[in-house]
């Protein structure tokens, strides 16, 4: 069901006014939004991404893993030779928030929808049932999965692992957003022992390079 | 006739009822007052005779180095709970005074810091005593011996809340003129509270008394503040090797620009230096953020590849400054946000760092016409300011690659695009603070590019001869620490941060 487009920032983002689009996210240190730290990858293995990553001066003493998440960005080319900036601000938010177009679009709450964004610049289009199925799963791990009873959890777990005995991934044979935020949010619940299909499904993931610094920073 | 007399009778009668009432009440005012005035010269009397304190006050005759006395004179700002009880001098101004009865209230005030003091008639204290301490003009020093006692309720009005002082001595030391020109008061109000119909003091009657404004508890901490600028500044450049140099003032040529600023301090040395100092501007600008002489603190720094060490650099000091602020001088800050309510500043580390195309599409996007290589206006520079707040929120940032065109002569151009530059101006709460760029060093481009722009070449000889004999790559800029003060606490005005401003229109004080 997916259907695959060419990749274009212009197709996916409107017009361009040919300087660099910088998708600013904040985020508190002490609520790491791992989510959006795998999708940076996501995003860098398509386009040129500038990330930067800066500390707000309403947080102190940010650990220094933290400081470095983005990976070791090489800043020497000119701002102007980058297709997209990923700018990370630490800071004292209460939930994750994204600004991008500050004329045309509000700040964008919660890691689930600043994800949901950061997904869509990849361009991959679904049918109807599949996004919508995508979306739900999203809904799921950031709100049973993250902040739910561990009642709530396992319930989680047992419908995950139906989910993956038809499908080598959540929704259908490729990677989706919702692998990448059930992955992120299952890691940060600290669960212990998985069913074996979310055991293998995991691996695959963490086979994944995009998931590379999203580990590191578990660890 | 006997009409009008018995007429007049008539009249008279119930007049002469009103007036003997009136004679009446007269005759008992007058007894009152006797009585008062007897009562206060035997009082006086009796005071005059038995005053067993009048050795406890008194104006003191001028201290003239007269006698070294062994007396520990404190700081109202240790006068905490931990004093209580203790029997302590201290010296201070009168702030306020107010007598009620056989007490008198003082507030006494040192620096950014007061405390009540309280003059009570009792078994150290005569009426005598009371009257002389209500009568001391507002500024005058004194000298105080009272006791500490912890207070019930805390003092609002005072910093320190939780004690006042029981007065035993008070020896006036420098009397101040009764009437001011100003009240602190008035001068301390914020500017707010206009709805109570109150008295605000307005810019220039604070300059032209100068000395006085100086006191309020709010100038001293914006100034306390200034000098933790300066300090931090010096501080994170010495740890960063850096050499502070003192470079003439006069020079022979008004050359363009900034450039007189550097043709001294470069042929020195080729390492990393940096200068305060005083500077001067004699544009003839009367604005908010004008003076004509200000306080300058410049960096220079050679640099090995790139341009971008030394922004980075510079921008780093900075942000320690705003850190150290913050950290340290936090009352100060307070203290000012009460007079001139203030968000606090934010900043991101490492600092945002935009390009001027950016800058450009940002503007337009919101509505702003302009061309590609115009150079921002003040009303573009402070909207931009807005406009990076509310995406990165951050009140501190740099924006680099200004188009070549309007910059000074010595700017490098930018290897890629020779429309821009590789020059900087860095922002606080909109407004530029540092103007800055890597400089060329090849004296044959240095003289290609003041001819271009039409620069008398004679004039600015020593400068570029000054890069003939080997010149590393070097970049710099310069501050205006006036500037830095005002928009770090969201003032408005710039002469608010001088301590005595010169502007095209003031010479005095």
């Amino acid at each position: 069901p997916t259907i695959h487009t060419a990749a274009n920032l212009d197709s996916v983002l409107g017009k361009s006014s040919g300087v660099l689009r910088d998708i600013v996210i904040n985020a508190s240190p002490s609520e790491v939004p791992l989510s959006l730290l795998v999708l940076h990858g996501l995003v860098c293995e398509q386009y040129k991404v500038l990330s930067t990553v800066h500390v707000h001066s309403s947080v102190q003493n940010v650990p220094s893993k933290l400081w470095n998440c983005l990976g070791e960005g090489n800043h020497c080319r000119s701002r102007r030779e980058y297709e997209l900036g990923f700018t990370l601000v630490w800071k004292d938010v209460h939930k994750p928030q994204m600004k991008f177009s500050i004329q045309s679009m509000c700040s964008i709450e919660g890691e689930g929808n600043v994800a949901r964004f950061l997904f869509a610049l990849l361009g991959r289009r679904y049918d109807a049932v599949t996004s919508t199925r995508i979306d739900n799963w999203v809904d799921v791990a950031i709100f049973q999965l993250k902040k739910g009873s561990s009642k709530e959890k396992a319930a989680v777990l047992r419908s995950l692992n139906s989910a993956l005995c038809k499908n080598p991934w959540v929704v259908g044979v490729d990677l989706t957003l919702a692998d990448v935020v059930l992955y992120c949010a299952l890691r940060q619940a600290e669960i212990d022992g998985f069913p074996a299909n979310v055991q293998r499904w995991v691996k695959s993931c963490e086979n994944l390079a995009c998931f590379n610094l999203a580990l590191k920073l578990l660890k | 006739m006997t009409k009008g007399e018995s007429g007049g009778v008539q009249e008279d009668q119930p007049q002469s009822k009103k007036a003997a009432k009136k004679l009446q009440k007269e005759a008992e005012k007058a007894a009152k007052k006797a009585e008062k005035q007897a009562k206060l010269a035997s009082e006086n009397q009796a005071g005059d005779e038995e005053d067993f304190a009048k050795d406890r006050y008194g104006i003191l005759p001028m201290i003239q180095s007269q006698e070294k006395l062994d007396r520990v004179l404190v700081h109202v700002k240790t006068l905490t709970e931990e004093k209580a009880d203790q029997v302590v001098w201290l010296r201070s101004r009168v702030h306020t005074s107010r007598a009620k009865g056989k007490q008198c209230f003082l507030v006494l005030r040192q620096q950014q810091f007061n405390v009540q003091g309280l003059v009570a008639v009792g078994d150290h204290v005569s009426k005598q005593m009371v009257k002389f301490a209500a009568n001391i003009s507002k500024e005058s020093i004194v000298d105080v011996e009272g006791i500490v006692r912890k207070v019930d309720q805390k003092i609002e009005s005072c910093s320190q809340q939780d004690v006042e002082l029981h007065i035993e001595k008070i020896y006036v030391i420098s009397a101040a003129e009764p009437r001011l020109p100003l009240q602190l008061e008035d001068a301390m109000r914020p500017e707010a509270g206009d709805e109570e119909g109150r008295a605000t003091v307005n810019q220039d009657t604070r300059l032209d008394n100068r000395i006085i404004d100086l006191r309020t508890m709010t100038s001293q901490s914006i100034f306390r503040l200034q000098a933790g600028v300066c300090q931090l500044f010096r501080e994170t450049l010495i740890k960063k090797e850096f050499v502070e140099v003192q470079t003439p003032k006069i020079i022979s040529a008004a050359s363009e620009g900034g450039a007189n600023v550097f043709t001294v301090s470069l042929s020195i040395s080729q390492s990393m230096k940096y200068s305060l100092k005083f500077m001067f501007r004699a544009e003839d600008s009367n604005t908010h953020r004008h003076l004509t002489e200000f306080v300058g603190l410049d960096i220079e720094m050679a640099f090995n590849y790139h341009y971008h060490e030394v922004v980075t650099e510079i921008a780093g000091t900075l942000v320690q400054i705003f850190k150290g602020l913050r950290d340290r001088h936090q009352t100060e800050i307070q203290t000012v946000c009460k007079q001139y309510p203030c968000e606090p500043f934010k900043f991101l580390e490492p600092t945002l760092r935009l390009e001027f195309p950016e800058a450009v599409a940002m503007l337009k996007e919101a509505g702003v016409e302009m061309g590609d290589e115009e150079d921002l206006s003040t009303p573009n520079e402070k909207l931009l300011g807005r406009l990076v707040k509310e995406k990165y929120d951050t009140d501190f940032y740099i924006l680099d690659k200004y188009p070549l065109a309007v910059r000074p002569f010595y700017t490098m151009p930018d290897p890629h695009d020779p429309k821009y530059s590789n020059s900087y101006d860095m922002f606080m709460r909109g407004e530029e603070i540092l103007s800055g760029a890597q400089r060329i060093h090849d004296p044959q481009l240095l003289t290609d590019r003041a001819l271009q722009l039409g620069i008398d070449i004679e004039k600015i000889k020593s400068y570029i001869d000054s890069f003939r004999y080997g010149a590393p790559p070097h970049a710099g800029g310069g501050i205006g620490l006036e500037r830095v003060t005002m928009l770090y606490l969201g003032l408005h005005n710039i002469r608010q941060t001088s301590m005595f401003p010169r502007d095209p229109k003031r010479l005095t004080p």
